[in-house]
């Protein structure tokens, strides 16, 4: 029942998380940051606004995109199979990369072709993870996972390399090449507008959820550590994010995979000797 | 049913165009947006964006060169939208009038809600320029894009719509008025 409620209220609170996100953010810049409800002020402002259609393909490609991330989410809240969930994820940034590439516009394609690039470096990341926890407990369940004393320590390189995906997921600086505000207008989502951009920016909040209850599997059945684990890489990423400057796509593939790959090969060949 | 309207005021998503502008007037708006004056807190954020833009926000003369880039961001902003003219050359032309290539302030171009004066004009003014545009950006409605002046209500008569001589002459309206 509480699952089906949590399923439920997920766009909900990643929409508070990414609120709350933006005070902690601009307190970080000594400012005094938007109030905690402004991601639903903005929902509530595009539902109102006019809609234009570049092409229908393009719109329910991102309307597929918020549906199939929410699909993500429910999946890992029942506690179904982690290996699934990390492609049907895959399949949620496919949708998002058919629509950047369905439109004419050059900066939607720039956005498309680096969506792509960055999934190369971060999805061997998350399909390692998922083996370390299969090699930890005999299955991909997450229901099996979540009983399981906590992982943390026996994948702690794998869980660094976790936080290096992090950004990349978040569209977080040194790490959001995806996105570029500025540089190249927010990438896929530049032909968006009124209701389909809607869908889009709640697609955001459930990427918030997705990532950190991810985060959450590394304490296994510790609901504390849990906790703690979430509020401490909450409080990084947004640290990270404010002091460091974006790195070139390119940069960004050779970081993630030189690192992150490396720590979790390593971890993966220490865990078959234990 | 709630009312969607009042939304708008609390969260204005600007686009910043500049159109030939000296940087004064841009240099002004990037403190706005900065940690003394916040705009952020009333929800500002400064997207590139013109589908997901709700006020347009332009500094500079107007170049010949930008008059086409600018009228063409105008139309890619969906409704509701309001402009700020911000800078006294974006208003009138300011120190550039009657140059050669300059065309004189964006209102030759495009419909303008706020003029926000000053050379350069302070982040105060800014400030009060779109609290102004946001009462403005209340009270629009989609259906401002329909040429409702051109156009008389149909008539009805014995349950049968009649649309015949709906049109108006160019004018006509305004000398009723």
């Amino acid at each position: 029942m509480i699952e089906i409620l949590l399923i439920l209220l997920a766009p909900i609170i990643g929409g508070f998380i990414y609120g709350f996100e933006r005070k902690v953010r601009a307190r970080m810049q000594n400012r005094q940051g938007p109030p905690l409800l402004q991601p639903f002020y903005d929902t509530f402002k595009l539902l109102d606004k006019q809609t234009f259609i570049v092409n229908p393909y393009h719109s329910v490609l991102g309307v597929a995109h918020f549906f199939t991330l929410w699909a993500v989410v429910a999946f890992v809240i029942l506690g179904q199979n982690l290996l699934y969930v990390v492609f049907l994820h895959l399949l949620a940034s496919i949708f998002l990369i058919l629509a950047g590439f369905s439109v004419k516009s050059v900066y939607s394609h720039v956005g498309a072709n680096r969506e792509l690039m960055a999934m190369i470096a971060y999805e061997p990341i998350l399909i390692m993870l998922s083996v370390g926890f299969f090699m930890l407990n005999g299955s991909f369940e997450i229901s099996a996972i979540r009983q399981n004393s906590p992982f943390l320590l026996s994948l702690f390189l794998l869980f660094l390399a976790f936080l290096m995906v992090i950004p990349i997921k978040l569209k977080k600086s040194p790490f959001d090449a995806t996105e570029a505000h500025q540089e190249i207008v927010g990438g896929v989502e530049v032909e968006f507008s009124g209701v389909f951009f809607e869908f889009l920016y709640m697609a955001k909040w459930l990427e918030y959820v997705f990532v950190y209850l991810l985060l959450f599997l590394f304490a296994g059945d510790s609901v504390a550590l849990g906790l703690a684990l979430g509020v401490g890489v909450f409080l990084l990423v947004n640290l990270v994010d404010n002091s460091t400057a974006r790195v070139r796509i390119d940069h960004l593939i050779k970081i993630v995979l030189s690192v992150g790959l490396t720590l979790g090969v390593l971890n993966l060949i220490g865990l078959s000797y234990v | 049913m709630f009312d969607l309207k009042k939304y708008r005021k609390k969260s204005p998503w600007i686009l910043h165009y500049n159109a030939g502008s000296c940087n004064g007037c841009d240099i002004e708006i990037l403190a706005a947006l900065g940690p003394k004056y916040d705009l952020e807190r009333f929800g500002v954020v400064n997207t590139g964006n013109p589908k997901q833009s709700d006020v347009f926000l332009v500094t500079g003369p107007v170049t010949f060169r930008s008059r086409e880039r600018l009228v063409e961001l105008y139309t890619q902003m969906p409704e509701p939208k309001v402009v700020i003219a911000f800078g006294s050359c974006t208003c009138t032309g300011g120190v550039f009038r009657d140059m050669y290539n300059v065309e004189d302030g964006i209102d030759r171009y495009i419909p303008v809600d706020v003029y926000v004066p000053g050379c350069a004009a302070s982040p105060e003014l800014l400030i009060d320029g779109v609290v102004k545009a946001l009462e403005i950006l209340e009270r629009k409605t989609k259906e401002m894009e329909k040429p409702f002046k051109l156009f008389k209500e149909a008539t009805t008569r014995d349950g049968i719509t009649n649309r015949r001589n709906m049109a108006l002459k160019v004018g006509e309206k305004d000398e009723e008025d």
